[in-house]
Order: C-alpha cells, then structure tokens, then sequence
C-alpha cells in the first residue's frame, strides 16, 4: 500500500491544524454581556445576509429581552415558532415560579425547564455557535449573559427516499439513500437493530464542515481495519468533500489502480449486507452515495439481488456476469488478435465469410475497432449528459444510423459493429458501475496490446492486469482474496452463490472477529 | 498499518503445493513426448516417467526437510551454518548463476515457439524483451504477490492441459500403446535422465522456505505439489503417444502443441486450438520464469543485505536479456537447456541430499 504518501499527507496534516490553531488563536473574540452587541457582532461576522433572521423579544414577567438567530431556509420554521419562541414566552410568563434576576440563571432556567427540544446545548464559543447557525440550529441569546444556548432545529427541504436510479433491482427493497444524512443513518438502524452497531462521526473539509459517518458492527468487524479507515479518515484535510467521490480518492490505497477499491452505492440493503459480513461503511451528508470497504474483484461482479432470487438464479446470473466481464475486456482485442495476426484460427468458413464483409473497408480491424469503440463511448456519454428524453434519440441515432450509415458506406465491416455491440451490451451487465469504468480503460489497453502482439499481447497484457491486482490491496486486505490467497470456504459466495443456509459463515478474507452468522442444523431444520 | 494475519507474506502450506507444482510445468512438458519417444520404444516411456516422478517427489522431500530445519533462513544462512561461509556462498552463486540462465532459457523459448505458433513476423529479439519485461514487473511487486499468481493461473493451465487431452479421447488409438517393456535399459536410463530434467522443480524450495510459515508439514505439501507435475506429465504423454504413436511423437517438435492441433472442438468456434493453447500455455513459463528470477532477487539479497531490490533488478534485466539471446539458434538454445538440466541435478538433488546427510552427521538441528 502506498503507505508513504499517507505519512505525508499526515504530517502535512499535523502542520495545517498547527496553522489554524495560531490563526485561530489570534482572533477569538468572546462574547459580549449585552445583548445588541453579541446580535451587532454576529451580523458582522456573516456580513449580515439577507436569509440571517434575527428575532428579538422578551421573556418572563420582568420582560427581560432575548433573541433567536437563525438562518432562513436551513431550519424548521414551526418547530422554531412552536417549540422554542412560544414556549418559552408562555411559559415563562405563566410558570408559578418566576423568572430570576440574574441573567446567567435564566440560562440555566431556560436549558432546564421552558425549552421543550432534544439538542440543545451551552456554549460561549463564537465558532460553536456560527457553526451551529450554519448547519441549521438556532442560537438563543439572553441579555446580560455570554452564554448562549445553541438548539437542533435543522429542517430543510429534502428529496423523500426513491428507489435508487442507477441500481435498480429486479426484487429487493426500492429504497435508495438521500442526500440527508440523517435520513441515511436511519435507514441503517432500522435494518441493524444490534447494540453493537457504531456510527462514528466526523467532520470533514475545511471549509464545508460536512459530517461523516463511519458505521461499523462492533463484535464482527476486525478492528484492524476499522482503525486503519478512522485512521485514514482523519487524514484527510481539503477544503470541501462534495461527494464521497472524494472520500473515497483520499483514503484508497492506490490511486495509480484503474480499478475501484472502495465500493460505492445507493443500496441501504446492500450497506447492510456488507456490514453483517464484517465491512464498513461510510455516509456522507449531501450524497446519496455510500462507501463500503474493503472491496474486493469478487465484489465488483456481485449484486444484492443475488441474494435475494433462489440460489440457482443467483449462481447462474453471476457465472454470467463473468462471462459479460470476460467480453467486455477481452472481445474486440480477440478480435483484433486473431484478425489481423491469426486469420488461421478463425474457422474457414467464418474467415471467409468475415473477409467478404471486410471487402472494401479502407481502415486496418485495429483502426476500424478503435473507431467503432470511441463512437460508442461518445454515444454512451452523450446519452448520459442528455435530459431524459433526448437520450433516447441518441441512442436511436447513434445505434442505428450510425452504425448502419458506416456499414454501408463502407467505413466499417458489420462483424466490427456486432463485436463493438456485444461489448457494450457486455460492459452494461456488471453491476457495479465504476468497475464497467476500469473494464472500458483496460479493454482499449487490450485492444493496442493485440494490435502490436496479436494473442501474445493480449495473454502478456492479461499477466500484467493480474501481477497489479494481486499487488493491489484494499484497506490492507488483498484485492484478489478469496480466489489468491485461496480462502476456499469463502468461495461459496464468489462465483457461485450456495444456497442462504449454507451461507452460515461470514467471508474468511476479511478476517471477522466473529465469524458464525447461523446454523443450518437448528431448529429441525436438519437433514 | 496493522496487516491480516495472512498478510504478512509469508507462504502458507496451500501455496506451497502450488509453489511446487508450477514451477516444474513450464517448456518442458511441451516437448516431453518427443524426447520420450526417441528414447524408447512404444509406451514404454511411462516407466520413466513414473520412476523419476518418484524420484522427484523423493528429492523434494528432502529438500524441504532440510529447508524446514531452519525456518525463517535464507539459503545462504542455513548452508553457511552446516558447511561453513565459503562453501555456502559458492552455492549461493552457483544457485543464482543457475536461476538466472533458466530465466533466460525459458525467456528465449517463449519467444522461439511464439514465433513458430503466434507471430511469424515479430524478431525473436522484441518477442522476447517483452516477455522479459513483464516477468521484470512481476518481481518488482511483492513477493507474496508473485507467490499468489501461481494460484491464479496454475488451474488455468491445468484445465486447459485437460481440456486438451479430453478433446483427443476420439484420436486415441490403443495399439500404440503395445506391447510393452521393449526398451532396453539404456533406453530407459536416457528416458529417465531426459525426464528428470524437466519434472525437477526441488530447487526453489531450497531457497522460498525462509518465507514459508513454519509448519510440521511443510515437507508433505511439497512432496503433493511435486506429485501434480508427474501425473500431468504422465497424461499428456500417454494421450501424445496413443494418438501420434512413438516414432511421430519422437519427430514432432512439440507434440504437446500438436496434440492440440488435433484436438476438435464440438461447435468448430476455433480452428487451431494449438495457438490458442499456447497462448494460455505462456501463462505457465510466466510462472516459472518469474519464480526463477525471483530467487535469483532473494539469493542476491541473501549475500548482499544493503541493496535494494531494485538495483537487483535493473542490474540483472540486461544480464539476463543477453544470456537469452546468446545462442544463435534453436539448437544452441537446447544445448543451453541441457547444460541447465546438468546444472539443476546438481542444485536440486546432489545439494540438498549432502546437506541434509552433512547436518545430520554433524547434529546441526537450526532451531526448529
């Protein structure tokens, strides 16, 4: 693993926060005790934005003034108006016991009593309560105090849980993550009702401050890796994460590798899976996207729904899966291979009849695939930029006029246009998307490998592909396990799925430290 | 970071068997029904055969008995503790001057039959640079890592050896399997001598056992994994002979490759399933190959602790890209193989079976 860059990177963490911390240091400004200075310096600091509400009004018998802060847009405009401001101007007024005279007490009165919320917190920190307006809460001050309550009333609008576009299922739950991550973590718990399920937080990006979740069964998972992943997580220092795209490209272990080793999706169902078979997950707000690690090549071919269809199916839909994997990389540089260096090992009659097609076609296979090939990769990313509609068209245009107008006039044989079409329909059945995306890479290194060497380059480019993979690692774990080093118990659920009572074992590789899921043999089950 | 359990790069007994049995399977096999053949007569090939692969098993045995007195020792540490420093780095060079010409050797043999079966037209000298680059790569990564491409494209090439035989089941004839035991016995010791030379694979384990995990059964694994080499061997030649018979099987070049040639596929999707063959075939000389150059790495780093692997490396690639294009031509490049096979009785039967009866006489026990 590339161990070194991540000395670097954190000692060059050590620094930064060094720096922030003198930065910081040099401008802490306390709270003021009066009330219009402290409201005076907030709309200082945010350089008073028009969505800073700032509503001033007084409490108890003795009208003794407050104000909440908050940000238009980030909160929960009724639970602010229900819970906190008529709360505890009705109750404050009606209480049998009245309010005090000495301001820091009616903090403490306030905290105790009149505010009916579940998060709500005392500080006197200028950074606490900025990052709490920030990310939604509302800041309670009282005149005459530095103290200022900070009260949970994030509430903004969210898309409601659909069924997760880019990896549909034929059966199995048609929840998707959102970008909330507090509806995530939700879905999550629901599944998990273990005490031993850990959601570690974080907060990630200089300037975005985004929270992360780190989850994690306890008791199952081998601690190795959760630390090397915490360990990794706090390592990253950039200004803002947007996606876990970037989480991901910060904490995998070789960023030279064209193929994914940390998985990502949309799937509760599948987060779930992986947690129980002793893997973490990572959520991150704003995302809908979460990371599971560690991955390995048997995971880039596998599907929640395997699981749920009758084994049978779940084993033959991924034998076909390698097959799909095994065209997608291999097919157009066999083709080139055995085209252009050993026309002999075609069968005669096919030879012939290919030859016929390859009549006037002016461009030599290795050209004419590489022609057909970008075409198709265009086509693939202009379907995906275009709205919905459109996209179709394109594929109509791209499809069939494309590829019939070469055909015709001669740019193309029709034997490329078929291969190129398997390829894609190929590449379009394995399930995880970003290692469709390695697949397409390696495929076009295949492709120069058999046009300089024929089949000796495709086999040398084949041994080169294994030698990176089994030197690739995924959280320290190999990314070839459990095919090499050979975990053969682990390869009940590889290629072939086994039927669930079978599957009474979490995966080896991954080194659990509990490793019994079931027992087939319980309950007069046996037989 | 902390690392698996698994992850410390050490061989475990699992691998050991595949260590030992892909090593041997590499150009040897390819040819084994000729040299067979010319030797003796009929079927009687089969003897020689099952004696050397005996023989082979035996001295992997031993081998490994020895290595395993001393665990977590290199070569050059273990020898200098039974027979003194000298001896033992007169070996250490011996051993590493041996890996190197069958790096070489298999280097240059890739490139001969590629061009006779795949690329017609591609200079023997780019072919085999190639070649050398990706076993170059392959070193360079983790030891483990070159230890666990073993597993992934040992059954490969197996199933495809299968799948190859299974094909000739229509082509083989049983009358030219009799009669049986024709031969003389000169014929059987040149057979035998001849086959020797390319079951052997005892060798490298002289040298990967200060990797293996310390295991009581070290010396059982390696004695499978040797066993795998002769049963395949002995199937290919029982399949080459009843289906070319003795005296073809002793002119073709590589009737292995031949016999692929016959074989007909249901569906007819390939013609000339040799090439196709032995495309996947270079998968097999990879792993040997790689598993020669790779000790050559660990007996250097044995002698000279300080220096890093890939010194070694870029130092040797050329050393050994030259040896590999020494012999003018494929004559000279079997001289070289016989000259090797010479050089390989002496490291991987009359080494280890000395040191072992050296140690025993003189109570040297390592620390096991």
């Amino acid at each position: 693993m590339t161990s070194n860059s991540f000395f670097k990177r954190e000692k060059s963490k050590n620094k930064i926060i060094q720096n922030s911390k003198e930065e910081s240091d040099d401008f802490t400004p306390k709270l003021f005790l009066k009330l219009d200075e402290n409201l005076q310096k907030i709309q200082e600091m945010l350089d008073n934005p028009g969505d800073l509400i700032i509503r001033k009004f007084t409490i108890g018998l003795i009208n003794h003034s407050c104000a909440v802060v908050y940000l238009d847009g980030l909160i929960d405009k009724l639970l602010i108006n229900d819970q906190i401001i008529k709360n505890i101007q009705i109750e404050s007024t009606k209480s049998e016991e009245s309010l005090s005279d000495d301001p820091v007490y009616i903090v403490d009165q306030l905290y105790d009593k009149y505010i009916s919320s579940g998060e709500v917190e005392k500080t006197t920190s200028w950074d606490d309560i900025l990052y709490a307006i920030l990310s939604g809460d509302t800041a309670l001050y009282v005149d005459g105090t530095n103290q200022v309550l900070t009260i949970g009333s994030k509430g903004w609008e969210s898309r409601s849980i659909e069924e997760p576009v880019t990896e549909a299922v034929i059966r199995g739950p048609r929840e998707g993550f959102i970008e909330s991550l507090r509806t995530n973590t939700m879905l999550i718990r629901r599944s998990i009702r273990d005490q031993n399920l850990r959601f570690k937080s974080y907060k990630i990006g200089r300037r975005t401050k985004k929270d992360l979740v780190l989850i994690y069964i306890d008791k199952i998972v081998n601690p190795n890796i959760v630390e090397e992943v915490n360990k990794r997580i706090q390592s990253i220092d950039i200004d803002s994460a947007l996606e876990s795209g970037h989480i991901e490209q910060w904490i995998e272990d070789d960023f030279l590798s064209p193929f994914p080793q940390i998985d990502h999706t949309e799937r509760p169902d599948k987060v779930v899976g992986a947690l129980l078979e002793g893997k973490v997950a990572i959520l991150l707000d704003g995302t809908p996207f979460a990371l599971i690690a560690p991955m390995t090549f048997g995971n880039t071919l596998q599907s929640q729904e395997d699981y749920y269809e009758r084994w049978l199916v779940g084993s033959l839909i991924r034998v076909l899966r390698y097959l799909a994997a095994f065209i997608a990389v291999f097919l157009p540089s066999i083709y080139i291979a055995l085209e252009s260096y050993h026309p002999g090992m075609i069968p005669s009659k096919l030879a012939f009849s290919i030859a016929a097609t390859r009549e006037g076609v002016p461009f030599p296979v290795f050209v004419e695939a590489l022609l057909m090939e970008t075409t198709m990769e265009l086509l693939r990313e202009a379907g995906i930029r275009l709205p919905k509609p459109i996209g179709q068209t394109i594929g109509i245009v791209g499809g069939l006029v494309i590829g019939e107008a070469a055909v015709s006039a001669g740019i193309v044989s029709p034997v490329m246009v078929i291969i190129v079409a398997i390829t894609a329909i190929s590449s379009f059945a394995i399930p995880s998307y970003s290692t469709a995306l390695s697949f397409r890479i390696i495929r076009f290194a295949f492709m120069g490998a058999a046009a300089v060497f024929g089949l000796y380059g495709v086999i040398l480019a084949y041994i080169v592909i294994n030698i990176h993979l089994v030197n690739l690692k995924s959280i320290g774990v190999p990314y070839t396990s459990p095919f090499a080093p050979g975990f053969t118990k682990d390869w009940k659920d590889l290629i072939l799925r086994f039927p669930i009572p079978m599957l009474t074992k979490r995966p080896k590789h991954l080194q659990p430290e509990n490793l019994t899921r079931g027992d087939m043999n319980k309950g007069g089950n046996s037989s | 970071m902390k690392t698996f359990e698994y992850e410390k790069g050490e061989i475990n007994e699992k691998e050991i068997v595949y260590l030992a049995a892909s090593y041997p399977i590499a150009v040897g096999v390819l040819s084994i029904p000729r040299t067979l053949g010319r030797v003796t007569n009929f079927f009687d090939g089969w003897v020689c055969l099952v004696v050397t692969g005996i023989f082979c098993i035996f001295v992997t045995g031993v081998s490994a008995k020895l290595a395993s007195y001393f665990p977590g020792q290199t070569f050059f540490k273990y020898a200098s503790t039974i027979c003194s420093k000298p001896v033992a780095l007169i070996l250490t060079i011996y051993g590493t001057i041996y890996f190197i010409a069958t790096t070489s050797f298999q280097t240059r043999f890739v490139a001969i039959i590629t061009k006779q079966y795949l690329l017609f037209k591609t200079p023997v000298e780019i072919i085999s640079l190639v070649f050398l680059f990706v076993i170059v790569y392959a070193v360079a990564g983790s030891r483990i890592g070159l230890i666990r491409l073993n597993l992934l494209f040992f059954p490969i090439t197996i199933l495809v050896a299968l799948f190859v035989l299974a094909m000739n089941i229509p082509n083989f004839e049983f009358e030219n399997l009799s009669p049986f035991f024709t031969t003389s016995w000169e014929g059987y010791w040149k057979g035998s001598k001849e086959s020797f030379f390319t079951l052997s694979g005892s060798e490298i384990l002289l040298f990967y056992v200060a990797y293996i995990k310390k295991t009581e059964k070290t010396s059982k694994y390696a004695m499978i994994g040797a066993g795998i080499p002769a049963i395949i061997y002995l199937m290919i030649y029982t399949t080459a002979i009843g289906v070319f018979n003795s005296q073809t099987a002793g002119m073709l070049v590589y009737p292995t490759i031949e016999l692929a040639k016959e074989a007909e596929v249901p569906g007819s999707f390939f013609g000339r399933i040799e090439s196709l063959f032995f495309t996947i075939w270079i998968m097999a000389i990879f792993n040997t190959a790689s598993l020669a150059l790779d000790i050559v790495l660990i007996s250097l780093s044995s002698i000279f602790h300080k220096t890093k692997k890939i010194t070694f490396i870029i130092f040797l690639t050329p050393i050994i890209y030259f040896i590999a294009m020494f012999p003018v031509n494929s004559i000279r490049v079997s001289l070289m193989g016989q000259f090797l096979s010479y050089m390989s009785f002496g490291l991987g039967v009359v080494v280890p079976v000395f040191l072992l009866i050296i140690a025993k006489v003189r109570g040297i026990k390592g620390n096991a």
